[in-house]
């Protein structure tokens, strides 16, 4: 995976965060993900396919994925329901999709549907010797972690 | 002034409709699918329709080109992550009248909607 795909994502964060949360994510040291959910409470995740392939994830502990889900909503919420749920699916659909557009193919990127899964104890597995790459971010509604796995075809 | 809107994300959806309640605009109706809209729009009659693209059993595009190919002229605005050059002139010649990237202020959509339906507030 070519580390400049990762810019594209990052700016994308920034751009949704700031945009449907009024929040200012501050990116962390790039790092080697390993697809597990390493203490994450709701994962949201998405699957890019066409010129290059790949799948984006974003793990939040709970305290962030209701953050997202009050300022997204405008509503209290204390524990992680469909609202939460659906709240931190739109996020990644965002990220992937603005993302997505700024590599501009022709015949452009297809995004997938978005899934997320609630815990911590699973694997995302993708093809043997897949790198993905994790980039923690800090911001005023908590902490999360971005991960990629991005392949050309 | 009455508006539908159509995006499989609730929340999406919350914040579209507040958003229309800028714009002036507080009777609407839901849908989460294609399907869905095709189906309350043989039973309602909207002034505009906010739609997704990218959503479960019939994407917006399908949809769009559905309801213009069944004579349907209700303005539609394409409210979707989809923002290459290319999605954005598939919609406008598949008789979108409009067409707004996610993520967005609530502005910029009631900014959106007042530009097609006319101000209502």
């Amino acid at each position: 995976m070519d580390v400049k795909c990762i810019n594209p994502f990052v700016e994308s964060v920034d751009t949704v965060f700031q945009t449907m949360l009024n929040v200012q994510p501050r990116r962390q040291k790039l790092k080697l993900g390993n697809g597990q959910g390493n203490g994450a409470a709701v994962t949201s995740l998405v699957g890019i396919s066409g010129q290059v392939q790949g799948v984006v994830v974003l793990r939040f502990p709970a305290e962030t994925a209701l953050q997202i889900a009050e300022r997204m909503l405008g509503i209290e919420v204390s524990v992680i329901n469909a609202e939460v749920v659906d709240a931190v699916s739109e996020i990644v659909n965002m990220v992937a999709g603005s993302a997505k557009a700024k590599f501009d193919y022709d015949p452009p990127l297809e995004l997938g549907l978005p899934t997320v899964v609630q815990g911590s104890d699973y694997k995302v597995k993708y093809p043997s010797g897949t790198t993905w790459l994790e980039v923690p971010f800090e911001s005023d509604a908590g902490n999360f972690r971005m991960e990629l796995t991005f392949e050309s075809n | 002034m009455k508006a539908l809107v159509v995006d499989d994300s609730m929340t999406i959806r919350r914040i579209v409709i507040k958003a229309l309640g800028m714009a002036g605009i507080n009777d609407t109706a839901e849908a989460a699918d294609g399907e869905e809209a095709i189906k309350t729009l043989q039973g309602d009659t909207f002034d505009v329709i906010l739609l997704d693209w990218n959503m479960p059993k019939m994407t917006g595009i399908e949809t769009l080109k559905t309801l213009r190919g069944n004579g349907n002229k209700t303005p539609v605005i394409m409210v979707t992550t989809e923002a290459e050059k290319s999605r954005v002139i598939e919609a406008i010649k598949s008789g979108a009248n409009d067409y707004l990237i996610k993520p967005f202020s609530p502005d910029q959509l009631a900014a959106k909607v007042k530009n097609v339906v006319g101000a209502v507030a």
